[in-house]
C-alpha cells in the first residue's frame, strides 16, 4: 500500500469516526448541577416547595414558578468570603426559550438582584412565559455574589408553537404604547449600522481599488514617515479633497442620525439598578420551636441509604411533625414506606415538647444519593447538610437546619 | 519647477509594472488579511470590552464610553501604523473596523441569534467604522501619529459614542415593568434570560465619577477620549514593535 493510499485511509477513517462521534452525541437537557460539588449544593442555598403551575404553554402563554429559598447559617467560609450579600433569584433556561415577566420575592416586586443574608429565607414567585417552541429544561436558581449560581429543584417545559403568532409586549411609560421587544427598532439599529459600514467600504474600495498596495512598499521604504508622498504620487491632492468629503458626509450622516434620535425618543433614561432588602416572610418571624443539634450520617452504598440520627429539641408547647427534609435539589417526604422520595423516622416523626433533645433517625432509601453525586466521598467538607420542616397541629412552622457529619463506608 | 532625479526615480518606482506582484496579489492580501484583522480586533475587544459590546442594557452612559474606544482602537492602530508605513494609506482603522464589523456581525448572528435565540435588537454589534474614518483622516491630514494620537483618538472617542448612541437611544426609553419606571434595554436584559450572566455582574452606574454635577456622561467621554490615546499607543507598540520590526529582521536575515 501506497504513503499516499495509507494517509488517505487514516483520513478517512478520522472523518467518519469524528462524523459517528457528533453524530451519537445526545442531546443536553440538565444544566451541570451534578458537576458541582455536593458541599456547594447542600451547603448553600436549600429549596424547599418549589412548584412549576403548569408544564405544556404555547408561545407566549405564561406559568408561574414558585417556592421558597433559604440561605443557609451553614454557608461555607470559602464562598463569597463567608458573607452572602449581593443575590439574584432567576430563571436557568437553555438560552431565552422563556421570558421572565414578572417577579416577587417575599411579597414585593423585584425586578433586579437583592440583598441576602445567611439564614434568611426567600418566598419567590416568577410568571415565565413560553418563547421558543421545544421542550426545556428549567430551574429556578439563586445566584449569590462571589459563589455563582446556585440551581434549585428543575422541570422539563414543553412550549407548543402558538398558531396565532408570537410576540414580547412591553408598555412604554412616556406613551403608554406597547411595543414587541422582539424586533422593536431592529430595522432602525439595522439601517444605521449598514450605513456606517457602507460609508467605511467605500473608503476602503477609494485606497484599495484605484491604487497599487504592495508595488508602494519600493517606494515609501525610501523616504520619510511623516510625509504622505504627493511628490511621487502616492496620495494627491484629489485624495486629499475627496476624503475631506468622505468626513464631512461621514460627520452630517452623523449629525441627521443624532437629530434622528433626539425627535424620535426625546425621553431617554439611564439604565437603572435596583438592590434593596425584600421584606423577611412571615415564616422567618414565626416563634422558633424546632432545635436541631450536630448530627451524624451514615451512608450504606449497597442498600443506596442514607442514615442520619439528629438530636432534636422541641421548645415550643405542642408536639411539632417532621414533614420532610430538603438539601439541593431533593425533597424527602416523612412517610412509613422506604423508598425513593421517602423518609422514615424513628422513634416517631412527632416530638413532645420539652427540654431535653430526642434522638431521631432518618433513614432514606434512595439511589438519588449517588446519582446526583450527594455523598461527598473525596470531597475536603464530609458533611451532609439541608433543611428539616416542622409542622405543629396549629399549623405553625419551621425551618431547623440540619448539619450531619459524613462517616462513609470504603468498602 | 524643477524636479530632481530622486522624485523622477521614486514616480518611475511607483508607477513600475511587476510581473507576478499584480492586482491579484492586491486582492488576496485584502481578503485573505481581513480575516485575520477583524478576527483580531474582535478578541482584543472581547478581552478588554465583551459584556459592554453584547448587550443594551450594559451600554451605560458610565463605562461603555471608556472601555470600548480603548478596546477597540489597540488593533485599529497598529493597521493604521502598518498601512500608512507600508503603502501611504490612510486605511488602517477603517479596514480594522470594516473587517471587524463584518466579523462580529456574523457570530452575533450566527452564535447568539440563530443558535441561542436572543433577539438581535438585543445583541447588535457597536460600530467603530464612522470613529475609524475620521481617525484615518486625521492621519491623512497631519501625516504624524503623534498628532494623530493626540486628535485623532480623541475625535475617534467621541465619534464612536455618538455613532453608537443612535442606535442605542430606542432602548433607553423609559418602560413600565414589574411596578417600576426602568429602560427597554432593563427590560431585555432580565426578560431574556442569561443563565449564568446574573443582573449583578453589570459593570454599570459604577463607581465615583459623580462630580460635574452629575453629569456623569461627560466626564466619561474625556476620560474615555483619554484612555483611547493611551490604547492608540498600544497599538502602536504593537504594530511598530511586534509586526514590523520582528519583520524587518526576519527580511534581513533572509
Amino acid at each position: 500500500m501506497t504513503m499516499r493510499r495509507r494517509y488517505r485511509r487514516v483520513l478517512w477513517a478520522a472523518l467518519i469516526a469524528g462524523a459517528m462521534l457528533v453524530g451519537s452525541a445526545p442531546a443536553a437537557f440538565a444544566h451541570g448541577e451534578r458537576a458541582q460539588e455536593a458541599y456547594l449544593r447542600m451547603r448553600t442555598v436549600a429549596w424547599i416547595d418549589v412548584s412549576f403551575s403548569k408544564t405544556t404553554v404555547k408561545q407566549g402563554e405564561t406559568f408561574t414558578i414558585t417556592g421558597t429559598a433559604k440561605i443557609l447559617n451553614a454557608w461555607p467560609t470559602n464562598l463569597a468570603a463567608g458573607d452572602p450579600n449581593t443575590g439574584y433569584i432567576g430563571i436557568i433556561a437553555p438560552g431565552p426559550v422563556v421570558l421572565l415577566k414578572e417577579r416577587t420575592i417575599n411579597g414585593v416586586s423585584a425586578p433586579s438582584r437583592i440583598d441576602v443574608c445567611r439564614g434568611c429565607i426567600y418566598e419567590f414567585s416568577m410568571v415565565v412565559a413560553g418563547r421558543r417552541p421545544g421542550k426545556w429544561h428549567v430551574h429556578p436558581s439563586f445566584s449569590i455574589k462571589g459563589s455563582g449560581t446556585l440551581l434549585g429543584p428543575g422541570e422539563f417545559i414543553t412550549i407548543e408553537e402558538n398558531p396565532d403568532g408570537f410576540s414580547n409586549p412591553v408598555t412604554l411609560a412616556e406613551s403608554g404604547s406597547t411595543i414587541n421587544l422582539e424586533n422593536y427598532q431592529l430595522s432602525f439599529t439595522w439601517i444605521w449600522l449598514v450605513l456606517t459600514f457602507l460609508i467605511g467600504l467605500a473608503w476602503m474600495i477609494y485606497w484599495t481599488v484605484p491604487k497599487r498596495t504592495v508595488t508602494n512598499l519600493a517606494v515609501t521604504s525610501q523616504i520619510p514617515l511623516n510625509t504622505d508622498g504627493m511628490d511621487y504620487g502616492l496620495i494627491t491632492k484629489k485624495d486629499h479633497r475627496n476624503m475631506n468629503w468622505f468626513a464631512l458626509g461621514t460627520a452630517l450622516l452623523l449629525l441627521a442620525g443624532w437629530i434622528y434620535q433626539a425627535q424620535a425618543f426625546p425621553t431617554k433614561i439611564p439604565q437603572q439598578i435596583f438592590q434593596f432588602a425584600p421584606p423577611q416572610p412571615a415564616i422567618a418571624k414565626a416563634p422558633v420551636f424546632a432545635e436541631v443539634g450536630l448530627g451524624s450520617a451514615d451512608y450504606d452504598s449497597a442498600n443506596k441509604t442514607m442514615t442520619i440520627q439528629v438530636p432534636v429539641t422541641n421548645t415550643g408547647q405542642t408536639p411539632m411533625d417532621l414533614q420532610q427534609f430538603t438539601t439541593t435539589t431533593l425533597k424527602f417526604a416523612t412517610g412509613t414506606a422506604a423508598g425513593p422520595g421517602v423518609m422514615t423516622v424513628a422513634p416517631s416523626a412527632t416530638v413532645e415538647p420539652g427540654s431535653s433533645p430526642t434522638m431521631l433517625t432518618l433513614t432514606m432509601k434512595d439511589p438519588i444519593w449517588e446519582e446526583e453525586l450527594l455523598v461527598p466521598i473525596g470531597e475536603s467538607q464530609l458533611l451532609i447538610t439541608g433543611v428539616l420542616v416542622f409542622e405543629t397541629p396549629d399549623g405553625q412552622v419551621n425551618y431547623a437546619e440540619l448539619e450531619a457529619n459524613l462517616k462513609p463506608r470504603f468498602d | 519647477m524643477a524636479v530632481d532625479s530622486k522624485t523622477l526615480e521614486l514616480r518611475a518606482l511607483k508607477d513600475k509594472q511587476y510581473r507576478w506582484i499584480d492586482r491579484k496579489w492586491d486582492l488576496v492580501f485584502w481578503v485573505t488579511a481581513a480575516f485575520v484583522v477583524g478576527a483580531a480586533a474582535d478578541i482584543t475587544k472581547q478581552l478588554f470590552a465583551g459584556d459592554w459590546d453584547f448587550w443594551t442594557d450594559w451600554k451605560d452612559r458610565q463605562w461603555w464610553p471608556i472601555i470600548t474606544p480603548f478596546a477597540i482602537i489597540i488593533i485599529g492602530s497598529a493597521l493604521q501604523y502598518i498601512q500608512w508605513l507600508a503603502w501611504r494609506f490612510p486605511t488602517g482603522m477603517t479596514y480594522t473596523a470594516v473587517c471587524m464589523f463584518l466579523c462580529t456581525l456574523v457570530g452575533r448572528w450566527l452564535q447568539w441569534g440563530a443558535f441561542v435565540y436572543y433577539p438581535m435588537n438585543f445583541v447588535w454589534p457597536a460600530t467603530m467604522v464612522a470613529a475609524a474614518i475620521f481617525a484615518d483622516w486625521v492621519l491623512l491630514k497631519t501625516k504624524s501619529f503623534v498628532l494623530t494620537s493626540l486628535i485623532g483618538s480623541i475625535l475617534f472617542a467621541i465619534t464612536w459614542w455618538i455613532s453608537n448612541y443612535i442606535p442605542l437611544a430606542p432602548y433607553l426609553q423609559p418602560a413600565q415593568w414589574m411596578d417600576r419606571v426602568v429602560t427597554v434595554a432593563d427590560v431585555q436584559g432580565i426578560e431574556y434570560v442569561r443563565s449564568q450572566t446574573p443582573e449583578y455582574l453589570r459593570i454599570i452606574e459604577h463607581g465615583s465619577l459623580r462630580t460635574f454635577l452629575g453629569e456623569t456622561q461627560y466626564v466619561s467621554l474625556v476620560f474615555g477620549a483619554t484612555v483611547a490615546v493611551a490604547g492608540y499607543w498600544v497599538g502602536q507598540f504593537i504594530g511598530r514593535g511586534l509586526a514590523i520590526w520582528p519583520i524587518g529582521r526576519f527580511m534581513k536575515k533572509w
